[in-house]
């Protein structure tokens, strides 16, 4: 059985200070092998993070089920770790205090914890960095340790919302690549927001492409470029042929939400 | 219906019902006699006292005496406050020379120096109103001095690059620039100004909120004396939500005239 | 933002504190501008321009000073002073900050009362002085009282901005490495408006020496401010400017002190 498995999935917001329901997500089914890395796309507001939260068990099913290794999610657990969108390092601790974050909350005690986070820290390249506080780093940096964090908590599943999505073109590169070499490494299961066609492809077993009005999965692409990958293959005939399969299918997306726009 | 009202307007709902709650309360310790009403009198007395007080013209005149002392005091410290900070503000060394005594009077409690001002002027109005003028000057000042000093480096520089000669970029970028945070410091000033004038007069004074207040005291009138506590407190929420509100004003003309 | 009302004083602070080590122009004009004022305050009587009953002359209270510390019974009337300041300071943290908390943690608390606390905090709680008098006597009570009241306000509203104001996106990133409210509380919500509370207490200080001044200026038997009352009375200027001065440089050292434990915690989360 697969790891991850979705079925039926929906969820409704309530909207602000009145009765009416709006659905971001519905009728979504899934399955995600263990150690497979899907990458989720779409157009804005249709839904993805609505979705990863979903799983994080951050946001209440309204309809239908998640399952992680058999067991239905209904919350935050010790087996999913979250890197968020937007820096969410808190700011008044070091590069160290915040990737022992995580592990407090999971009652890890003093030496083992200290070890873990500076182990994590050397992982995504910060070893020198590890008393320097968030304002004093760059954005890449911090999506690092962002990164380090979820990983020190020893997740069976990373869940990522656009990590790099605040990154300037180049060091997006550098970290996509940085990220698949760090994932070979630790062997988990990944589900990662992306808006950027090129990263999606780049890093996926799998890609989810999803639709809107409400939330809905349009199409699963499965990848099968070799691993382990670096940059030549994006000049590659596969990653050419996928990626404009993605860029009809967004294009799409975007005419269809015009329509709505001149309907409404 | 009622519900929905309730949950846009629960900041107003609630606030006005725990202000209802604390007059019920009040009124109710006092009734049970679970308070002596000697020490804090009931809202219906104080309210009967006030009635009294009104029609007899004392309420008028002690707020005409307290509102006397309070815009000549807020006035002068507006005046002096405004013209020290532009001028510290404008000029670095200006601020060196002041920023000691600025310093001193900033920590320094100015009712310490009553004494030295009723030897000075005597009891009653100037005394106040210096005490008072003295209470204000400093968030006014300092207000006045930062908005000067942190004029927008970049506005003050394009100025520059179309001719524009200090005076001009003093008058055209500095000052204007400067206003909301002026106005905030007047906001501040005005709340320490009304401090200033009841405190003093709390002291000395033939009449005015303060004076009625001590006077009352001293003869253990509760009731008496409740009536211009009540409008003491009132006074400072208008002033300040009236100042508020014109700080308002001057923010919203500054962003509607596009920087 | 309620804190906003850190322009309250006299801006850079750190700066004159710093520049007593390494001088500066700005040090410079400011030691010279003081030097100026005692000359010119020195001779000024002498030259006949004021009345040097009124304004006495900085030698004069120099030897005021020293005449004050070894026989005025300086220190027992500091002692009375000091215990009204901490007394009613103390009592004002212990209410304050729970106070603070709850209100900046629960929304229909702070909607409840906000109103009442704002009037207090805009107000001059020193108003209340007589009626605390005729509660509590002319002791150290209705000081302390005062000094609680004025103390109180300031903490209560920037512990409570600083608990409401807490980052939504820290709520939730701790949340989802499974923090109890409890982990939220002591790990996210405490550190993270630690500098507001900072500020709170560094405005109290100000309010807090001022309640007990006017407090004992008011009525008392003994203290710093029944003896500005007794010289200023007397007239003996000298004597008045020294325990003023006193007051003076203690409210100034612990707002110095509050305020660089604040830049402190501050230099964290700039920007
Ligand atoms: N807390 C909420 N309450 C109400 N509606 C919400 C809430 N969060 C999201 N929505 C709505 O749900 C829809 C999906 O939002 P979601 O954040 O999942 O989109 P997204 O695909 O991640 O978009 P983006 O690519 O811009 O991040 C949007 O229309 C949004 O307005
Ligand atoms: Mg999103």
């Amino acid at each position: 059985m697969a790891q991850i498995e979705i079925r039926d999935l929906g969820i409704d917001y309530r909207k602000p200070k009145s009765n009416e329901v709006f659905s971001a997500v519905d009728s979504v089914d899934l399955s995600v092998e263990k150690g497979e890395f899907v990458t989720i796309v779409g157009s804005s507001g249709c839904g993805k993070s609505t979705l990863l939260m979903a799983v994080a068990g951050l946001v209440d099913l309204t309809r239908g089920s998640i399952e992680i290794d058999g067991k239905r999610v209904d919350g935050p657990g010790p087996d999913r770790a979250v890197v968020f969108q937007e820096a969410s390092l808190l700011p008044w601790r070091s590069v160290r205090g915040n990737v022992k974050f995580g592990l407090e909350m999971q009652r890890w005690s003093g030496g083992d914890l200290n070890e873990r986070a500076m182990q994590m820290i050397r992982l995504v390249g910060l070893g020198r960095f590890s008393d320097y506080h968030p304002h004093q780093l760059s954005g890449g940096m911090r999506q690092r340790v962002n990164i380090a964090r979820a990983l020190a908590v020893d997740p069976e599943v990373l869940l990522m919302d656009e990590p790099f999505g605040a990154l300037d073109a180049q060091t997006r590169e550098i970290m996509g690549t940085e990220l698949l070499r760090i994932w070979e490494r630790a062997k988990k299961t990944a589900l990662f927001v992306t808006h950027d066609i090129d990263e999606a492809i780049f890093l996926a077993d799998k890609i989810v492409v999803m639709g809107r009005n409400p939330g809905h999965i349009k199409e699963v692409i499965k990848v099968d470029l070799p691993r382990p990958r670096n940059e030549s293959i994006l000049d590659s005939d596969a990653f050419h042929e996928l990626r404009k399969r993605l860029r009809a299918h967004l294009a799409e997306d975007m005419s269809s939400m015009q329509l709505v726009q001149e309907v409404a | 219906m009622i519900a929905e009202f309730f949950y846009r307007r629960q900041a107003l709902v609630l606030g006005t019902l725990s202000m209802i709650g604390i007059v019920v309360f009040w009124q109710i310790a006092v009734d049970t006699g679970f308070i002596n009403p000697f020490f804090i009198s009931t809202p219906s007395q104080v309210a009967a006292e006030f009635k009294v007080q009104f029609e007899d013209g004392s309420v008028a005149t002690n707020v005409a005496a307290t509102l006397y002392c309070f815009v000549w005091s807020l006035g002068l410290a507006a005046l002096v406050g405004t013209i020290l900070g532009m001028l510290a503000g404008w000029f670095a060394d200006v601020e060196s020379a002041l920023e000691p005594f600025i310093w001193f009077k900033y920590s320094a409690p100015t009712v310490a120096f009553y004494p030295l001002f009723v030897a000075g002027l005597g009891y009653g109005t100037p005394t106040i109103i210096a005490i008072a003028f003295l209470f204000a000057l400093t968030p006014i000042y300092a207000n006045t001095l930062s908005g000067i000093k942190n004029t927008d480096r970049d506005l003050a520089r394009a100025a520059r690059s179309f001719g524009a000669r200090p005076l001009d970029i003093f008058l055209r970028v500095a000052l204007p620039g400067s206003v909301p945070v002026m106005m905030a410091g007047l906001r501040l000033g005005v709340g320490r100004a009304l401090t200033g004038v009841v405190v003093a007069e709390l002291f000395g004074a033939n009449a005015g909120l303060g004076y009625a207040i001590t006077y009352y005291g001293q003869l253990m009138q509760t009731t008496k004396m409740m009536v211009s506590i009540v409008i003491v407190i009132a006074l400072g929420v208008l002033l300040t939500q009236i100042l508020s509100f014109l700080e308002t004003r001057t923010d919203s003309w500054r962003v509607d005239s596009g920087r | 933002m309620r804190s906003a009302e850190i322009t309250a004083e006299p801006a850079e602070a750190r700066q004159l504190s710093l520049s007593f080590l390494r001088p500066s122009r700005s040090a410079m004009i400011g030691t010279l501008a003081v030097l100026a004022f005692l000359v010119l305050w020195q001779i000024a009587p002498t030259m006949g321009w004021v009345n040097g009953r009124f304004t006495s002359r900085p030698t004069e209270v120099l030897l005021a000073a020293i005449d004050i510390f070894q026989n005025d019974d300086f220190l027992y009337h500091a002692r009375i002073s000091l215990t009204e300041f901490v007394a009613g300071f103390a009592l004002a943290i212990v209410v304050s900050v729970p106070l603070g908390v709850l209100l900046g943690t629960s929304k229909i608390a702070r909607h409840l009362i906000d109103p009442p606390l704002m009037a207090l905090y805009i107000a001059p709680t020193l108003v209340l002085l007589p009626i605390m008098v005729i509660w509590l006597g002319i002791d150290m009570a209705p000081k302390i009282a005062v000094v609680f009241l004025g103390a109180v306000f300031p903490i209560v509203l920037n512990t409570m901005a600083g608990m409401s104001e807490a980052d939504p996106k820290f709520l939730r990133m701790a949340r989802s490495f499974g923090a109890t409210k409890f982990d939220i509380f002591t790990r996210v919500l405490v550190p993270g408006s630690l500098p507001a509370l900072l500020t709170g207490l560094r405005l109290a200080v100000g309010r807090a020496v001022l309640g007990v001044i006017v407090g004992e200026l008011f009525v008392s038997q003994a203290g710093i401010g029944y003896q500005l009352n007794l010289y200023g009375s007397a007239m003996r200027i000298d004597r008045l400017l020294v325990y003023a001065l006193i007051v003076s440089a203690f409210g100034y050292t612990l707002t110095v002190i509050v305020r660089s434990v604040e830049n402190k915690v501050r230099d964290w989360r700039s920007k």
